[in-house]
């Protein structure tokens, strides 16, 4: 099963809800095109929802970091929500939890994006 | 063309990522047949898929008229997964450190990471055609030990 990213939005913050998997190919694209899309309308703040996503492999995980730069370099932020412990290992692995932001509550998140 | 013997599975696939799909099917076939736990599949199938995608794409650079093969056995206490391609081959230890405060950011360069992490033993060698070889062994915990269902 591929990615489905689902948005909704919270004052300037776009939220979204992503379920499946993030992987080489399609998985990578869809993200990409969304967060593009949504940075070409002027939206700057995003909090990626990753409870519903148990499968990241390598590719993806390059993805969540070339879209944190990229939002970055847009003067934006992106932060994570609810990582699966998988995920939360993959990122230990990779000492990604040094660069994102993660957050287990969604309110806590938004605070800190005011 | 995939084969299925009593403990091992085997497929050579072209160098086109389409050809995962059948590599995530094999790999499902094997945790049944070794009746793995979900977290020790979950950790298989990706470590699996990295280096099935390492060697089409940095191996075989994409090339479709090169191939690549996939040895999935098990000898009861361990896994054996052996990973052939038709590239030149690279050296574990030149890989550069994806943790390394300099290439934290980079999009690329996790995948031996991710499969080292996993893996209990994780080797490279070349083929009897001059290609490359990645042999991973990840152990099991006894019969009923905690890597099964």
């Amino acid at each position: 099963m591929s990615i489905v990213v689902n948005p909704r939005r919270l004052d300037d913050v776009v939220i979204l809800d992503l379920s499946g998997r993030i992987t080489m190919g399609e998985g990578t694209l869809v993200l990409r095109d969304r967060i593009q899309k949504l940075l070409a309308a002027g939206d700057q703040k995003f909090l990626l929802n990753l409870a519903d996503v148990d499968y990241i492999d390598s590719s993806g995980l390059g993805e969540l970091v070339t879209s944190f730069t990229t939002i970055r370099n847009h003067g934006g932020q992106l932060k994570l929500l609810n990582l699966t412990r998988r995920v939360q290992d993959l990122l230990q692995i990779t000492k990604l939890l040094t660069v994102f932001e993660v957050f287990n509550s969604e309110a806590e998140a938004l605070k800190t994006m005011k | 063309m995939a084969s299925k013997g009593r403990r091992s599975f085997e497929l050579t696939i072209s160098s086109r990522l389409e050809e995962m799909q059948a590599v995530h099917a094999l790999i499902a076939e094997a945790v049944k047949e070794y009746k793995l736990n979900t977290e020790m599949a979950h950790w298989m199938e990706l470590s699996i898929s990295e280096s099935m995608i390492n060697a089409i794409q940095h191996g075989n650079k994409a090339d479709p008229a090169k191939q690549a093969t996939l040895r999935i056995s098990s000898s009861g206490d361990a896994i054996e997964i052996i990973v052939e391609d038709e590239g030149t081959g690279f050296t574990l230890d030149k890989i550069a450190d994806p943790t390394d405060k300099a290439n934290l950011l980079k999009p690329s360069g996790r995948g031996i990471l991710i499969i080292r992490s996993f893996m209990d033993e994780v080797d490279l060698s070349s083929t009897e055609g001059g290609g490359c070889r990645l042999r991973m062994v990840k152990k099991l915990r006894g019969v009923d030990g905690a890597h099964r269902q």
